[in-house]
């Protein structure tokens, strides 16, 4: 609420509103934010604990009303909850956190947990499993936020507006956010995103968008570190292999551009990624074809190679396919039919049983492209561990049930005829 | 189980947590110093003691619990343990193998398809979770056979169980729910 009649002294406006978050009420102007009234110049706010918090989380992240009420509701639920009444209050904290972010979540509002990670200073760890648990406390549950609606945030903290930066490196937030945006979702169907964490990928988005949207000279130069340090953003390690990644895929892409004659590499093809984002449906079903003549033309030259497709194997506990450094069981289930014959068993464990989905689809995560052979291990000969236990030992044998048992029964056997004969 | 055909799912056991007791107070010390292969944690209040074959760490307590980690099968479980039972008494301790309890049973498994977690999630809400910025797998708990399974993306799974038969049965339970919400292999 605004107060009338009063002026802000730095910059004259009478925008003057009651700030009364913290415990003290001040009076700032909403142009400049200078604090009007006298005397309140708090150096450290009391950070509040509870209701108090998730107000001022939301103020932070400038969410609405409706939002700010749906997470005070449920901060009020979840800490009335035994797992919540008695612990620290860096744990209350992060509830607070998490209730904010789940009411986001709930009203298609994306913000990811690292946000609010950032926001409370927070571990990362912590925060998911108090998030864990409060979504079992509170019984509710969140739909996902993709990349994609992230991704327009992320690129407004980059400082490369025309003020900012010169007129070269400048580039308008809206056309860039387009071309990350459309990069995050190649990146999605090539298997770059899942089960990564999204500010990399993220980052490396945004730089070869800024970069493919004027490949002169100087931004082709500019490197990720420089970039960042211009955007002023924090650079993230794990950004430079996603552009690596996404410069293959690009790459591979890239090949099938009717017009481009010479081979494609990593280091030109950012000025052709405009042209492979603008067609990349048609590049990717061209891309497809040319993979899948090439698995033809494999099978056609391996057509001699046993695989077992067919093959019917009974269910057993085996010991085979070994790992060179660890053992490991193995528990076979079988299909329908048992029964059938053990057959050519130990061929084929030399081989991965389920066909690798990987070769044969044009794209795919790199564990299952590198999947890990198992190798088959001799059984080590020298030490089997079943060796004759000498005399010496057999007193610090330890006997089942049975054995023991019997052993008592023997030991009355041989006592009875030496008395007998004493 | 008719939705597997012709191909057989290898379910690979990595690992096999049991327990068990000795009913005889353990000098850690007198471990330490006279026994083979061991580690002494004072901060911990254990020992670890490693053994050859089977492959096992144990984790041995003054009380006389012991929990024995790196088996590949029940079996191997049981006969490691003995084995340690062995070596204490060859060490002086009045041991007495009791309490025996395979506690916990972990396998791995991969299926010829990836998965779409998302849809899997969707579809199987409250029992699956999936929080992407958290771990990158979804966690499928199973109640009445006390197993957890963990999917990955990659159609890779990763299975939790209270023995191997449990682990089994998990598997098999879970194969035709994934099936369902597998990727399709090309747009």
């Amino acid at each position: 609420m605004s107060k009338a009649g009063l002026k802000c002294p730095n910059c004259g406006s009478s925008n003057i509103v009651n700030d009364d978050l913290y415990s003290q009420a001040q009076l700032v102007c909403v142009e400049c934010g200078a604090v009007v009234s006298e005397g309140s110049l708090a150096d450290d706010p009391l950070w509040g604990t509870g209701l108090e918090r998730v107000k001022e989380i939301c103020r932070i992240l400038r969410l609405n009303a409706e939002i700010e009420h749906l997470a005070q509701t449920y901060f009020r639920t979840a800490y009335q909850h035994e797992s919540f009444i008695n612990v620290t209050l860096q744990r209350k904290e992060v509830l607070a956190g998490c209730c904010v972010c789940i009411s986001c979540r709930q009203r298609n509002w994306p913000i990811t947990l690292g946000t609010i990670c950032c926001v409370l200073n927070a571990e990362e760890t912590l925060l998911g499993g108090v998030y864990q648990e409060m979504l079992k406390i509170l019984n509710i549950q969140a739909p996902f936020v993709s990349v994609v609606e992230v991704i327009e945030t992320h690129v407004h903290e980059y400082k490369i507006c025309k003020q900012d930066v010169p007129e070269d490196f400048a580039e308008d937030p809206k056309v860039l956010t387009k071309r990350a945006v459309e990069l995050v979702e190649l990146a999605g169907e090539s298997w770059i995103v899942t089960g990564r964490r999204p500010l990399p990928l993220m980052m490396a988005a945004t730089y070869l968008a800024w970069q493919s949207l004027n490949p002169n000279r100087h931004r082709l130069r500019f490197s990720l570190d420089k970039f960042c340090n211009m955007a002023k953003v924090r650079k993230r390690r794990a950004a430079a292999t996603r552009i690596t990644e996404l410069k293959e895929v690009l790459c591979r892409l890239g090949k099938e551009l009717p017009w481009v004659t010479e081979a494609v590499t990593e280091s030109d093809v950012v000025p052709l990624v405009g042209d492979i984002l603008k067609y990349r449906h048609s590049l990717l079903a061209r891309a497809l074809k040319t993979h899948e003549k090439a698995l033809e033309a494999n099978c056609a030259q391996t057509s001699t190679l046993n695989h077992p497709t067919d093959e019917v194997v009974p269910t057993q506990l085996s010991e085979s396919r070994n790992e060179t450094e660890s053992t490991s069981s193995v528990v076979q289930l079988s299909p329908s039919n048992k029964g059938e014959n053990q057959g050519d068993k130990n061929d084929d464990q030399s081989e991965e049983p389920a066909p690798n989905w990987g070769k044969k689809v044009l794209f795919a995560p790199p564990c299952v492209i590198n999947a890990k052979r198992r190798r088959v291990e001799r059984r080590v000969e020298n030490c089997t561990g079943d060796e004759e236990i000498s005399d010496s030992e057999i007193d610090s044998y330890i006997r089942s049930p049975q054995e023991a048992r019997d052993f008592a029964l023997m030991q009355k056997m041989l006592s009875l005829p030496n008395s007998e004969k004493s | 189980m008719d939705s597997k055909n012709d191909e057989a799912l290898d379910i690979i056991v990595t690992n096999v947590v049991a327990t068990f007791r000795t009913r005889c107070h353990l000098n850690l010390r007198k471990i330490a110093l006279e026994g083979t292969n061991v580690i002494y944690k004072p901060e911990m209040g254990k020992v670890l003691m490693k053994l050859r074959k089977p492959k096992i760490t144990a984790s041995i307590w003054s009380s006389g619990k012991i929990i024995c980690t790196g088996a590949t099968s029940e079996e191997e479980a049981k006969l490691g343990a003995r084995r340690l039972a062995r070596c204490l008494q060859k060490l002086g301790f009045k041991v007495r193998f009791s309490a025996f309890r395979v506690v916990n049973v972990l396998a791995v498994c991969s299926m010829p398809f990836a998965v779409h977690l998302i849809n899997f999630t969707t579809n199987n809400r409250p029992i699956a979770s999936y929080e992407p910025e958290l771990h990158p797998a979804a966690t499928y708990r199973i109640k009445n056979l006390k197993a957890t399974v963990q999917v990955f993306s990659t159609g890779s799974l990763t299975v939790t169980g209270p023995n191997v038969q449990n682990v089994a049965a998990a598997v098999e339970h879970i194969y035709p729910i994934l099936y369902e919400c597998q990727k399709p292999r090309c747009k």
